[in-house]
């Protein structure tokens, strides 16, 4: 597959990274920064069985990613997630609860080359 | 303001069908504005990732349009209608930003030959697309429009048309959010 603009690097980013409170942590701002992508996780206010629903959906892409040798990491907390993706052969990937955006940088900063674009420069894509 | 369902890639080019992403990650031009505007932001599942994988091939309608694939969409959109159900039941405005000229996120131009198949192999070019919703666009309003609701306002990322111009994709969504 020829290489495009993507990152091979996706964050897993609960709901108040995505759509933080005033003063809070915003998760797309260094997502966007970084080159990451947001796979957002479902909302705390939702009903359980749509919570529920929501996450096989994530957890489903989830695992392509991984499959592919993308790097996921967890940004934030969410209920159910593990036992989501946990069905789909995937275990809960390294994470932060950052309390502030350069704790949220520094991690994503930190993080190892996706083996996807090893792989990539390997069969040189 | 209200609650914007946003098309997987617009958060994530990394769902991108190969060759197809236009940034690393977030796609800013229309998230900035969403942000900007005070739209809270909800992701809609890919409808393409999990049904045919990151090394799927473009494809156009005719190709997804199968009753698997039809089933799969209707699941996902089963549940983003309940999501839109609560926040519509919150009072909330809802619009739904899609990706104008896919197959599946395209909101008022999808992508149709009916004659592509087979050994991929075809020119680069933009007549495939039409007029139409996507196949997943589709299975939501059903979805939507059986639990009582009236179908959200659309706006999509424009990108893959040709002559797309970023002022002009920001113009179209900003008139949608403010109508």
């Amino acid at each position: 597959m020829k290489r495009d603009e993507r990152s091979f690097r996706v964050a897993l980013m609960a709901d108040s990274y995505v759509n933080p409170a005033p003063g809070g942590v915003d998760g797309v701002v260094a997502a966007a920064q970084l080159g990451w992508g947001v796979l957002q996780l479902p909302p705390d206010d939702y009903p359980p069985d749509l919570v529920r629903l929501l996450l096989y959906e994530v957890a489903e892409q989830a695992e392509e990613f991984a499959r592919h040798g993308y790097d996921l990491v967890l940004v934030g907390h969410c209920e159910g997630l593990a036992e989501a993706l946990a069905r789909v052969g995937v275990g809960l990937p390294d994470g932060t609860a950052p309390e502030s955006s350069v704790q949220l940088l520094e991690f994503l900063v930190d993080r190892p080359v996706p083996r996807a674009i090893a792989e990539l420069g390997e069969r040189g894509g | 303001m209200g609650v914007a369902f946003v098309a997987h890639c617009l958060l994530n080019q990394n769902s991108k069908v190969g060759d197809g992403a236009h940034c690393a990650g977030v796609y800013s031009p229309i998230i900035d504005v969403l942000r900007e505007k005070g739209w809270r932001i909800e992701q809609m599942p890919c409808p393409e990732l999990a049904f045919s994988g990151l090394n799927r091939f473009w494809g156009v309608r005719e190709q997804y349009d199968t009753a698997a694939y039809r089933r799969h969409c209707a699941r996902l959109a089963a549940a983003v209608a309940d999501a839109i159900t609560v926040r519509a039941g919150q009072g909330e405005e809802i619009v739904i930003i899609g990706v104008q000229g896919s197959p599946s996120m395209g909101v008022t131009i999808t992508s149709s030959d009916p004659t592509r198949g087979g050994r991929p192999e075809w020119p680069d070019g933009t007549a495939e697309h039409v007029s139409g919703e996507g196949i997943y666009v589709e299975e939501l309003r059903k979805a939507v429009e059986c639990r009582g609701l009236r179908f959200p306002r659309v706006a999509g990322e424009t990108h893959a048309l040709a002559g797309h111009d970023e002022t002009e994709q920001r113009a179209n969504l900003e008139a949608v959010l403010d109508t």
